[in-house]
């Protein structure tokens, strides 16, 4: 009787240990692997660094993050990616890099990662993820080869993307019977009218210094006013009537902006807005955490948000980070499940609520997250208008968005008239274009 | 014969290792950049993967209008701030020159700046510029003037005095130097003989002090060439390309162009350029000495 129980007990025990085998959790072959992942030292990859714990207390894979100023991250990955074998097993990258890295063979292909049961999160709802954001920091090889479409794929997974949002003062709009904009022509209105009604006071807050911030600024009119750089045959059409327009809206900004608008990064025109100096603020959703810290802004709980208004199209940025798989990580496969726990729906509410931007349509309007940033659900809204090709991000952009930038503030500054300017721009960025080998086909 | 040859070999046995550590460290680097500059080089390629393009690079530079801009922008910068430096170090330095009780505190309050960090000099100004908050406008409105728009009007200037801030003690520091080891004899002599002291800077200390001043504007001439951090913290070459030296350039175009061949060509010809600066330097210097000792000659044949 007791060899007959004896046999039972472990025939119950071998059968319990094949079972377990069988359905052995998604991490276990990977619990111990530490992972290097190089972040930027950025708000959202800051709230990152509160979660990732969590991501090793329920997967037993440790995370080590090389976190750098986003400007020197390009410069270090650009080594090591480069290398045959790199130190890092995942890398969040800024979206004109992708151009770069995915021409240069550097960043796997998130295919055989998904086609892969094993890893692969059957709930993991793709369709949930901003298609904006997707389309312009994930894919490649589809339209103008760096947006969706039939030929693309995906290399990276949106995360710390970013949309413009308008951030207006409700006190001085309340007091002066001031309503939102809604479209481009009231926004430049209001613009102008603020310095008046409130002396001291400029409309609104954009960058404008030269290079990267003053292109940043006129592309963010570019696309909402119907223009664009290029157009299908990647010829510059950046000096029609839209780029006229656009770069008349940002002249019309800073002349109606604060003192100094004309040399204003980015760091400049946000402290003017969390100074009180101006009424209004166009440009990424990022900066939503610090207008309502005490520390570092006057405006707390005085600010309110709406869409980026509308020319003859609504198109707000996309911009910001993703995070790809190096090609010559050395862990690759826990890689892919680091990144696609962060971008799931568990991943993503908890970086919201650490104060992070979401990735997800679902985490814009869940409840919990909307209890604790208000301004979420607006965001949301925005980020359905996000247009993913509001800027081009093909490997020569740097030099033509410098060229941008620099004549641009020379409307901005010396006067220069911006129908000369912008038809300078084109014949550079056509040369630089031609120089590039996109006209070989014509 | 054999130890005959050994001992021949000696010297250049000893000189071995310090011309290895010269090789290594300055010409292999040196070389290198001189033959990426005949390349077409994208960062994200290996050297040897990149393409020969021989003087393309230097062609589309001479042309291109943005580099001849940023050339111009940097030789008014480095001639603006060099000669001003010169003249404000060497005139402290003459001011000072003289027994003042806690001098040397003085002396090190005067060097301070040169210490501080070049990022922090160009966050400093760049606040102190504020077309509202700043240090300089505010100031300025309280004194019922108006304000005035540094960065944006006046970019160049404006980092033409930051710069004349920071290094103006470097001049300063050598000058006093200089004039304290001056041979006490010939001022002397010169007081005796009633020289005013106008007369005594003016034909005695400065000639005296020129071997001196001549190195010390040289090395700040090419020190002046190759500022970076402090202007790109200021004004990031902006307004439009106005404050955009080719030391900010060649840093734009390695990393926001991604062109490292047409970058180690613009670095060639800063370096082409300064070579000739100094060369022209030495050569003055050169005629000068010959001078001299042709005048102490003919004093001689004279008496």
């Amino acid at each position: 009787m007791l060899t007959k129980l004896k046999r039972m007990a472990l025939g119950a025990s071998t059968a319990l240990t094949m079972t377990s085998a069988a359905i052995a959790g998604p991490y276990d072959a990977y619990e111990g692997t530490t992972l290097v992942v190089n972040f930027p030292a950025q708000p959202h990859y800051n709230a990152v660094m509160k979660i990732l714990p969590e991501f090793t207390k329920e997967t037993g894979i440790e995370v080590e993050v090389d976190q750098l100023p986003y400007l020197k991250m390009r410069e270090r990955q650009t080594l090591e990616l480069g290398q045959d074998e790199g130190d890092y097993d995942l890398i969040a990258y800024v979206v004109f890099s992708k151009a770069d890295y995915v021409y240069a063979d550097q960043l796997e292909n998130l295919a055989r990662y998904f086609m892969n049961p094993k890893l692969a999160d059957p709930s993991y709802d793709a369709d949930d993820l901003i298609d904006g954001y997707v389309y312009n920091i994930g894919f490649a090889g589809g339209n103008k080869g760096y947006l969706q479409g039939k030929t693309g794929s995906l290399f990276g997974m949106p995360y710390g993307s970013e949309t413009s949002v308008l951030g207006y003062r409700k006190d001085i709009f309340e007091k002066h019977g001031l309503s939102v904009p809604e479209t481009y022509a009231e926004m430049l209105d209001i613009a102008c009218k603020i310095p008046q009604l409130e002396p001291g006071m400029g409309g609104l807050s954009s960058r404008a210094a030269s290079g990267h911030h003053a292109a940043h600024a006129f592309l963010l009119h570019l696309a909402p006013l119907g223009g664009r750089i290029f157009d299908d045959a990647w010829n510059p059409i950046v000096n029609n009537k839209a780029g006229v327009q656009a770069a008349n809206a940002l002249k019309k900004i800073i002349d109606c902006g604060p003192e100094g608008a004309a040399s204003f990064g980015f760091g400049e025109a946000l402290g003017s807005f969390l100074n009180g100096d101006t009424a209004m603020f166009l440009d990424t959703t990022v900066v939503a955490g610090q207008i309502d810290d005490a520390s570092k802004s006057k405006v707390v709980g005085k600010v309110g948000w709406a869409m980026h208004p509308e020319g003859v199209r609504r198109g707000s940025q996309t911009g910001g980070f993703g995070i790809g798989i190096p090609k010559n990580a050395e862990n690759k496969e826990a890689a892919f499940l680091l990144m696609q726990w962060l971008t799931s729906k568990t991943g993503d509410k908890l970086v919201a609520l650490a104060g992070g931007n979401p990735s997800r349509f679902s985490t814009h309007a869940d409840a919990d997250v909307n209890a604790k940033f208000p301004h979420m659900a607006t965001f949301g809204e925005a980020l359905k208008h996000a247009d993913p090709d509001w800027r081009p991000i093909i490997p020569v952009w740097g030099k033509i968005n410098a060229d941008l930038g620099t004549t641009l503030s020379k409307v901005l500054t010396e006067g220069l008239d911006v129908q000369v300017a912008l038809d300078g721009v084109a014949e550079r960025t056509r040369g630089v274009m031609e120089e590039a080998g996109y006209y070989t086909w014509q | 014969m054999k130890s005959q040859k050994l001992n021949r070999m000696t010297p250049y046995v000893f000189m071995a290792p310090a011309v290895i550590i010269m090789g290594l460290a300055l010409l292999y680097p040196l070389a290198y950049m001189i033959y990426g500059s005949f390349r077409a080089w994208d960062p994200s390629q290996n050297i040897s993967e990149t393409e020969f393009v021989g003087l393309k690079n230097y062609i589309t530079l001479f042309f291109d209008p943005a580099f001849r801009e940023s050339l111009s922008v940097t030789l008014t910068f480095a001639f603006a701030v060099v000669t001003a430096e010169l003249a404000i170090g060497v005139g402290l330095a003459l001011l000072l020159d003289r027994n003042i009780r806690g001098m040397s505190v003085l002396r090190t309050l005067f060097i301070l700046p040169m210490m501080i960090a070049p990022v922090v000099v160009g966050l400093m100004w760049r606040y102190m510029y504020h077309p509202t908050v700043g240090t300089i406008n505010r100031t300025l409105k309280s004194m019922g003037l108006e304000g005035v728009d540094w960065l944006g009007q006046h970019a160049l200037l404006s980092v033409i005095i930051a710069d004349i801030w920071q290094w103006t003690p470097f001049i300063f520091i050598l000058s006093l130097a200089a004039l304290q080891s001056l041979p006490r004899s010939a001022l002397e002599a010169a007081k005796i003989d009633g020289a005013t002291g106008w007369q005594q800077i003016r034909y005695i200390k400065l000639p005296l002090m020129m071997p001196v001043l001549i190195v010390t504007g040289l090395l700040r001439l090419i020190d002046a060439f190759k500022v970076l951090e402090v202007i790109l913290v200021m004004t990031e070459g902006g307004p439009g390309l106005s404050t955009e030296i080719i030391a900010l350039r060649i840093s734009r175009t390695a990393t926001e162009f991604r062109e490292l061949g047409v970058a180690a060509a613009m670095s060639n010809y800063l370096l082409i350029l300064l070579l000739i600066l100094t060369l022209g330097m030495f050569v003055i210097t050169r005629l000068q000495e010959a001078r001299a000792a042709r005048q102490a000659r003919q004093i001689q044949e004279e008496d």
